[in-house]
């Protein structure tokens, strides 16, 4: 599919009659970007939402709209002066109540939140800006048994494969591996290799003499500062392509802004001699075996220190977590002291079923915050999630402030992410006693 | 990255800052300089700090300099240095029997690393250097936007066949470190001469001396004497090391009168300090009992540290110049913290593409002695988590 690389902006005040123009807008617009028609469709009802929330709760708000093509997935993007907490009902958990003319006005943005691949939300000074992210299509491959191959002649490191080898790779991966050690787009090689194009994931392959796949390394920017990996995928008997990958993925890092390098998903040919342990997860598989998940650090540079917010609860973790690993960070403690708040919170949520993992971060933190973070696990638990994760940067006093809320609503800090988000990620997970 | 937009709606302009930088400056990474002693002594809690990271002269500097700092007049400071340091490029001139015009001085070897490519690279022309060796050519090439042809080393050392193949009709400048920051092996008089001669003035050939002065090899080749006969040879040279006066920021350069009247084009005047230009005059005044001690500072440290490398079974890189290199079986940046904890900052080797490697400054014996204890204690702690 042929795709312009060109957005299209727009700006507008909230009101019911433009409605059409951007319904126009994203119908048009959209599949030139490269959605198909039933993406494009769904994309379009979302941006009509929007607006139309918009028109009702600010009206005459002027509003900034753009349509961008990422290779991968288009993005529709607002930004906006009104009150973020409005936003309440893009929750996973959101319930308005019906006999609430207030709360009806906000169903079009359970409507909106559900169309679309995923969301963001976040505030500038008084202006929201929130991002509906709409994935292109693909076809998905299934899982076929396969053997690993024996390599012939030596190993070899392609830094910037080609996009017929990286979807090999995928390939590869998903026939060797079970779906939890691979990154969700794997079982859509074409959309990796767009996401690769895009520069939104980089991937280094190693090949044999005769140019057979013998191993694959890929990883995404978390953060500024923090880089996730997945594998080292060894598609070989050669024990020593591992090494060369993870060596690789080390030097290729080493000289970016990047700070930290953690494993999102770690296969157990790892060489992690060059890692710190960051400790582990507990996992539920679906045949309900648990499971342990290490997470694998690599510090990139010198460690220069920093500050960090921390709600009390969360010191005594954080204390040990930091001198564990040796890095140097003043934490200041943070909590409500009756501050004036929104009255909703918003978070958002990413959603791997097939994993029955769920992640939150919060976006808006609202009066509301401890009620829906229990709805949220109630919601959740209702569809089977049996693992359940809530991550928090520490850069953000309002982040961390809901530590609190968090230990009483049954999390427990699991792992600290040195450089994960703005600042040091710290991730709980759902634990009820 | 998303082309240019169309504009629907409105035409109000917005500044779109990125379109106004080059791509070569967009995707090149900041060097980030680390903080002051004050602070990394109150986010690590220790009472001192030791810095064994940038192969400074713990010696320094030597007393003739003390002298020009203690009597610098305060009424010196409201005027301006001499511009092109005509009095220290006229001692220069005379130790090493040249013309003065053919000495450049600058705030730091790095201002006349910058100073050549810019005075000899246009665009589509490239620079050639090692994959791990002073990062600075690769730098200034890259955030210039001229290519940066890395050719890895070989057996630690810059790999001349290689280099000379790396050339092509755009090859402007080789730079050749010499001893090789961080490995410290050298390139001797005949292999730098066959390089030379193969290289056959179709380019320009940096021989970045900045450790010169802790070489004691006889085989080690002059710079200063190869450019007599090879008029496309600059010799970089520093006060930072041998000289200790790595604060006031001063280096030079010395070429074939004709090279240097072409790089003086694109060189700042003004750029080095009046204190900078006398210290430096004083400096070289001392060069024998100076010299000689700081050798055996170095020589002891090496004598004490390597040996514990040793039996502690770590591969190490102990050449040249006033530091080595020890290859550890964990990552260098948890060493780096470790010692840090210890009031000892090494180099963390991992973003000079040397994974898990630190580069040690070799220094006076009580602060080696120190560096020694804090060492082998945390190697010791980690092999049993290490297996």
């Amino acid at each position: 599919m042929i795709k312009l690389n060109q957005p299209v902006l727009m700006e507008l005040q909230a009101d019911m009659a433009w409605i059409p123009l951007v319904q126009a807008v994203v119908e048009q617009g959209a599949p030139v970007l490269g959605l198909d028609r039933s993406k494009t469709l769904r994309l379009t009802m979302a941006v009509e939402e929007i607006v139309s929330h918009l028109a009702r709760t600010a009206l005459g708000t002027k509003i900034g709209f753009s349509l961008k093509p990422y290779g991968w997935h288009v993005l529709a993007e607002f930004s906006f002066r009104a009150d973020p907490s409005h936003l309440w009902a893009m929750n996973l958990a959101a319930k308005p109540n019906l006999s609430d003319p207030n709360d009806l006005d906000h169903l079009g943005l359970l409507l909106a939140s559900r169309m679309v691949d995923g969301f963001t939300l976040h505030l500038e000074g008084e202006v929201v800006h929130l991002a509906l992210r709409q994935d292109c299509s693909y076809p998905v491959v299934t899982k076929i048994a396969a053997d690993p191959i024996r390599s012939k002649g030596k190993l070899t490191i392609v830094p910037a494969p080609e996009s017929a080898f990286i979807q090999a790779a995928c390939v590869r991966a998903v026939n060797l591996y079970p779906a939890r050690k691979n990154h969700t787009a794997f079982s859509m090689p074409g959309k990796v290799a767009d996401m690769v194009a895009q520069k939104d994931m980089d991937m280094a392959l190693v090949l044999d003499e005769t140019s057979a796949l013998a191993g694959m390394i890929c990883w995404q920017a978390l953060s500024e500062k923090g880089i996730g990996f997945f594998g080292p995928y060894v598609f070989c008997r050669e024990e020593q392509a591992a090494a060369l990958l993870t060596e690789h993925l080390i030097q290729r890092v080493a000289r970016t802004k990047a700070m930290g390098l953690f494993s999102e998903l770690a296969t157990p040919e790892l060489t992690t001699k060059e890692f710190e342990s960051l400790g582990h997860f507990s996992y539920v598989q679906s045949d309900g075996q648990a499971s342990r998940e290490e997470v694998w650090y690599r510090h990139l540079g010198e460690d220069m220190g920093a500050s960090v917010w921390a709600h009390p609860a969360m010191v005594s973790f954080l204390s040990a977590a930091y001198g564990r690993l040796v890095l140097m960070r003043d934490i200041r403690e943070t909590c409500g002291f009756g501050e004036a708040l929104p009255r909703r919170s918003v978070f958002s949520t990413q959603l791997r079923p097939e994993l029955g993992e769920a992640t939150l971060m919060p976006m808006v933190t609202g009066a509301d915050a401890k009620d829906c973070v229990a709805r949220h696990v109630d919601t959740l638990c209702r569809e089977n999630f049996s693992n359940i994760f809530f991550k928090l940067d520490l850069a953000f006093g309002w982040q961390a402030a809901l530590g609190g809320v968090l230990m009483e609503n049954g999390f427990k800090p699991r792992l600290l992410l040195p450089h994960g988000g703005r600042s040091d990620l710290v991730v709980f997970q759902y634990e009820p006693a | 990255m998303a082309a240019d937009p169309i504009w629907w709606c409105s035409s109000m302009s917005l500044l779109d800052f990125n379109r106004l930088v080059p791509a070569h400056i967009q995707s090149f990474e900041v060097y980030v300089p680390s903080k002051p002693d004050t602070e990394f002594m109150r986010l690590y809690g220790v009472d001192h700090l030791y810095r064994l990271n940038n192969n400074e002269n713990a010696l320094g500097p030597p007393p003739e300099v003390f002298d020009i700092l203690q009597a610098f007049p305060p009424r010196a400071v409201p005027v301006y240095p001499n511009g092109d340091c005509f009095d220290l490029r006229n001692v220069l001139a005379e130790k090493f029997n040249k013309d003065p015009e053919q000495f450049l001085v600058g705030n730091g070897s790095c201002e006349v690393i910058a100073s050549v490519i810019k005075a000899f690279c246009q665009e589509g022309d490239n620079i050639i250097t090692a994959d791990k060796t002073f990062a600075v050519y690769e730098w200034v090439a890259q955030f210039s936007g001229f290519e940066a042809k890395l050719v890895p080393l070989k057996d630690h050392a810059f790999d001349l066949d290689a280099m000379i193949l790396a050339m092509d009709d755009r090859t402007k400048i080789l730079f050749v470190c010499n001893p090789n920051n961080p490995t410290g092996t050298y390139w001797n008089t005949t292999t730098m001469t066959d390089f030379l001669d193969r290289v056959d003035n179709r380019a320009l050939v940096v021989i970045d001396e900045a450790y010169c002065e802790y070489v004691e090899a006889p085989d080690f080749p002059d710079g200063l004497a190869l450019m007599e006969r090879y008029p496309n040879v600059i010799v970089f040279r520093t006060f930072s090391k041998m000289y200790a006066l790595a604060s006031l920021r001063i280096g030079y350069l010395c070429g074939a009168l004709d090279v240097v009247n072409m790089v003086r084009r694109t060189h700042v005047v003004y750029s080095v300090n009046t204190l900078a230009q006398r210290s430096a005059a004083a400096a070289l005044s001392n060069d024998g009992s100076f010299i000689r001690d700081t050798r055996k500072m170095v020589g002891d440290a090496k004598a004490l540290v390597c040996p514990l490398l040793e039996e502690l079974g770590l591969d190490f890189l102990c050449n040249q110049g006033n530091y080595l290199m020890v290859h550890l079986p964990f990552s260098d940046t948890l060493m780096y913290r470790k010692l840090m904890t210890k009031g000892i900052m090494v180099r963390t080797m991992t973003g000079f593409r040397f994974p898990n490697w630190i580069r040690v400054s070799l220094v006076q014996m009580p602060v080696m002695e120190e560096f020694c204890v804090a060492f082998q204690q945390i190697i010791q702690e980690m092999r049993p988590q290490r297996g």
